[in-house]
């Protein structure tokens, strides 16, 4: 008030004044994406590509530098992340979510097809020597990250290819090997070797590698496939789900008419049951708690279903039948849910006197796993998962990311192997430690304006029939979004906590308190002068992406 | 209103013809994202006209049951029946209630017309729309998403609360967009009760000595008052004397301003847009002409109705909204001016406390006895609910009798010793002065 008042009395007139602030917020994506992965950011310069003067070939172009800054392997992880980033996105109960895996694959193909450089980090080079065990997501991410910083990496690889897991446990219809070779390639070509055929701890031990490196990354994942412990279970005819799909994927062989029992409710299950049904198979999969509970991805689960798998739920194998060597059947307790674990699954316990037997010819094991410490030895830290902190520093100069810190998705791999190197960076620069999570401010439930944005169905790549499926089982069953349908798809994004030039403000502002500003870009589009506010709040109220908002006092 | 007109009367020739409406805003929401800022005043002969014309405002609308303008001053209140029942008004939330409120059992004026425009036939497109440009023979639509669309006829319908006349002034050197005001809208929850015992059935109009204050109303509407001060370019300081007198204070419970659910800085049009048409280009209600101060609604309907006669029977070229369009919009400009004539001479009486008595003193004596007419009530009526054109009230403020009562109580209320000058007039019911 302008009006002159004795200090310290109150005023006459309480205050009508709401001051709004430009602040960018975490948008849930973002806050669900194990690597922090900032799609709002790459879906907004797509979206966005007309008002920033962009073509859309260049926006693609920027947004696969965009996605590549924390995930060099985008073609990749758009094709096998469960994409946790969708679970919240704002836009689900209105129209579908955002398919962010869908044009991300979609981004990823784009950098492949047009061989796009992955980005460097400055043009420095430094005399340490980086070491990387595996060459898995974790171990490839943070070679990555070490090498675009200008650091010789060198990793360590018992098998003849790189990639871990990638490479071998999953299947080709998932992952077909010419991307995953595609993304790897890029990866390796930032001047980082590879030693292949090594396995440390056998060929070469962990010490010597100490003194060769300044520090090493140890990202040997969980390889060592957990037993269930019943009678019956050591011989031939029971494999591992890792094992089989390892070796499927070397040499596939018929199981024509085969039984097949796969046991698990996780995606190396469903990954096993698919592949035996593509040699032939006829395959059931077992699990002990019901359909509700598997931590499988639910479309993999309708896909295995399509396919063939029949399931069972509520069964716990409790042994092995033989007719000598010979797996005859498969002895199964049923099973009831009772209260929920501390996870919030309920648990299963058996209902007495209730089994049955199913009739078998090989079981597939596939209920967990575990990092394989056998040649390395017992590491600092290690019980059965690593114990670092939470950058992923284990030792002195060892690093660790990946599953061997605990089984997760391929993204949580890539984001440790990140985080490792940022930090591993910053110590050996003398720099503060990065920050791993985020400290952005949420944006809150129900402050993005859902209504504001028109309806339009969400973008699906083409899904493979059973019809196509059955005549060519090997390859991929989703295919990529068009062209197209990537910029359709990112222009749903609702950009949450994000300005993204709808003009609300600026053209209802009565004040004139907001200003175009001539460089934009994703974010920044318009000045909020505050001299010319009248505090109304009408612009935090027209916002629709919740980026406006009031400011204290 | 232009799209239901637009629509029915193309309906009644079979003129097959579409209509897109771009409103990025939802009436559903709470606060000004949802709201068309006014203080949502109609009169009861709009509502009755516009029943008429198959637009029948429910009740969840329309907010009746103001019966009465009591006029605050400082020399006194009073309350002012309504003449006749068809002068009775209504009021009405333009969009769903206050920011910081709980859904009402309301519905927003706007939400309503545009759902009526829409069952006949008219396509809501939820976009805002930032240019409007001629192209090739034709007007194109360009929307801030990048959505663009071409129309053989483009109404503007944007008010002046919006950058879109300003738009068009950039783009045409011979459009001089309307001429606005600040003004500032606040609500109070206040709740039923207290609004029923405080306010009455009453809308409350507060004629005050305060520099660029022209008018200032409080309308209870269900559980809130809506608070409307009108005048040049409202601000703090303007504010804070307002709500320091004690004629507003009064008004609340305990004498004390509570927080408020919502507030805006609204403008207003104070001059008519020039020209507010075009080759198929019509600028209606507030972007256009609308009358002074008041009744916006219903000059956004008569401009609505016009334009869409006019687009329907002779045309969408500027000729034709010259000689069928243009002229409604110069009677309307013309009676503003003697509104703001009408105006100035009230600013007087605000201004001068011996000219106040004396307003003060007639009404109370018009609404004490059962004479009629009531030449300062209806005046003050009309003035202040916009239910009649300035020109008429004007032409009432020269009838012998209204001078010759206004001259005489401006003699009496200020004779020496007087019972107004002093103070100390009766309190309490209609018609009586209460100091």
């Amino acid at each position: 008030m302008s009006s002159t008042r004795p200090p310290g009395e109150k005023p006459a007139v309480p205050s009508f004044r709401i001051r709004a602030q430009q602040l960018e917020k975490l948008p849930p994506c973002q806050a669900q994406c194990p690597n922090s992965g900032d799609a709002r950011g790459w879906l907004g310069v797509i979206a966005q590509h007309e008002k920033n003067r962009l073509t859309l070939d260049d926006a693609y172009d920027k947004a696969w530098e965009m996605i590549a800054e924390l995930n060099p392997l985008p073609a990749t992880i758009g094709r096998i992340c469960p994409h946790p980033c969708e679970e919240l996105c704002t836009r689900r109960d209105k129209d579908g979510a955002i398919s962010i895996n869908a044009v991300e694959r979609f981004i990823g193909d784009w950098g492949i097809s047009r061989s796009l450089p992955l980005p460097r980090a400055g043009s420095a080079s430094y005399p340490e020597s980086i070491g990387a065990i595996g060459s898995g997501p974790a171990s490839l991410s943070f070679a990555y990250q070490m090498a675009r910083r200008g650091y010789d990496v060198t990793m360590y690889e018992k098998h003849d290819l790189p990639g871990g897991m990638l490479r071998h446990a999953i299947p080709d219809y998932r992952l077909p090997r010419e991307i995953l070779d595609a993304e790897i390639d890029r990866v390796l070509g930032l001047n980082i070797s590879v030693i292949r055929n090594t396995d440390v701890g056998s060929s070469i031990g962990l010490e010597e590698l100490r003194d060769r490196h300044t520090l090493i990354f140890l990202g040997i994942g969980a390889q060592a496939a957990r037993e269930i412990g019943i009678p019956g279970e050591k011989g031939p005819g029971v494999i591992s789900g890792i094992d089989y799909l390892q070796q499927r994927k070397q040499q596939p062989q018929s199981q024509q008419g085969k039984r097949v029992l796969v046991i698990g409710g996780g995606n190396t299950a469903i990954d096993a049951a698919r592949s035996a049904r593509r040699d032939g198979a006829l395959v059931t999969l077992l699990y002990r708690r019901s359909e509700t509970e598997m931590p499988a991805a639910s479309h993999e689960v309708e896909d295995a279903r399509m396919e063939g798998v029949e399931f069972r739920f509520l069964v716990s194998p409790t042994g092995v039948v033989r007719d000598g060597t010979k797996i005859r059947q498969v002895l199964v307790q049923e099973m009831r849910l009772a209260e929920a674990d501390e996870q919030g699954r309920r648990r299963p316990v058996p209902i007495p006197g209730r089994f049955e037997k199913l009739p078998a010819d090989t079981v597939i094991v596939a209920v967990a796993q575990a990092p394989d410490w056998g040649s390395i030895g017992a590491m600092p830290g290690t019980q059965k998962w690593l114990r670092t902190r939470e950058d992923g520093k284990l030792d002195e100069d060892i690093w660790a990311g990946g599953d061997d810190r605990g089984p997760s998705i391929a993204s949580k791999a890539i984001a440790q192997g990140r985080f490792a190197a940022e930090s591993a960076h910053a110590e050996l620069r003398g720099q503060e430690y990065p920050r791993v999570s985020n400290v952005m401010k949420a944006v809150r439930s129900g402050t993005v304006k859902t209504d504001f944005y028109c309806e339009q169905p969400r973008a699906e790549g083409h899904h493979r029939s059973q019809a196509e499926w059955l005549s060519d089982p090997e390859s991929e069953i989703d295919q990529t979004i068009s062209y197209e349908q990537a910029c359709q798809e990112a222009a749903r994004c609702m950009s949450c906590g994000l300005c993204f030039d709808c003009q609300q403000c600026f053209m209802y502002c009565n004040g004139a308190g907001f200003a175009r500003i001539e460089e934009t870009r994703p974010g920044n589009y318009f000045a909020l002068a505050l001299d010319a506010c009248e505090g109304c709040g009408k612009c935090i109220d027209v916002c629709p992406s919740g980026y406006l908002e009031a400011r204290d006092g | 209103m232009f799209s239901y007109f637009f629509l029915t009367m193309a309906e009644t020739v079979g003129l097959d013809v579409g209509v897109d409406m771009f409103e990025p805003r939802r009436f559903c929401h709470r606060g000004p994202a949802g709201c068309n800022h006014c203080g949502g005043i109609v009169s009861e002969s709009l509502v009755q006209r516009l029943a008429t014309e198959g637009i029948r405002l429910p009740d969840t609308v329309v907010q009746r049951g103001i019966e009465s303008y009591t006029l605050h001053m400082d020399v006194g209140d009073v309350e002012i029946a309504t003449p006749l029942m068809e002068k009775r008004i209504a009021a009405i939330y333009r969009g769903n209630g206050p920011r910081e409120s709980v859904p009402l059992d309301t519905h927003s004026f706007d939400g309503y017309l545009l759902e009526l425009a829409q069952q006949k036939g008219a396509r809501i497109i939820h976009r805002l729309v930032t240019d409007v440009r001629h192209e090739e023979d034709l007007m194109s639509v360009h929307c801030a998403d990048q959505y663009c669309d071409k129309y053989e006829l483009v109404v503007v319908a944007s008010g002046v609360n919006s950058r879109l006349l300003e738009m068009l002034e950039n783009q045409s050197h011979n459009f001089e967009p309307p001429g606005r005001t600040k003004t500032f809208i606040c609500e109070f929850h206040l709740g039923r009760e207290v609004i029923r015992e405080t306010f009455g059935p009453s809308m409350h109009v507060f004629l005050l000595d305060i520099p660029r204050l022209k008018f200032a109303a409080m309308i209870p509407k269900g559980d809130y008052v809506t608070l409307c001060l009108l005048g040049h370019d409202i601000d703090d300081d303007l504010m804070e004397r307002f709500f320091s007198s004690p004629e507003v204070r009064n008004r609340f419970p305990g004498a004390i301003i509570p927080e408020h659910a919502c507030h805006c800085y609204p403008r207003i049009n104070i001059r008519a847009a020039n020209p507010a048409y075009g080759d198929r280009l019509v600028m209606i209600g507030d972007s256009g002409s609308t009358r002074l101060l008041k009744d916006g609604i219903g000059a956004a309907y008569r401009t609505a109705k016009a334009a869409a006669k006019t687009a329907v029977f002779h045309g969408v070229g500027a000729e034709n909204f010259e000689r069928h369009y243009a002229p409604l919009c110069r009677k309307i400009n013309r009676d503003n001016q003697v509104g703001k004539f009408v105006f100035s001479v009230a600013s007087l009486v605000q201004k001068a406390r011996f000219a106040r008595r004396a307003v003060l003193q007639m009404t109370a004596n018009e609404q004490k006895q059962a004479v009629r007419p009531r030449r300062m009530s209806g005046v003050l009526w009309d003035l202040f609910s916009g239910s009649e054109s300035y020109t008429n009230v004007f032409l009432r403020t020269l009838h012998p009798a209204y001078i010759g009562g206004l001259l005489w109580n401006l003699v009496v209320c200020n004779l020496p010793g007087s019972a107004s000058r002093n103070g100390s007039t009766q309190t309490g019911e209609r018609g009586h002065v209460q100091h």
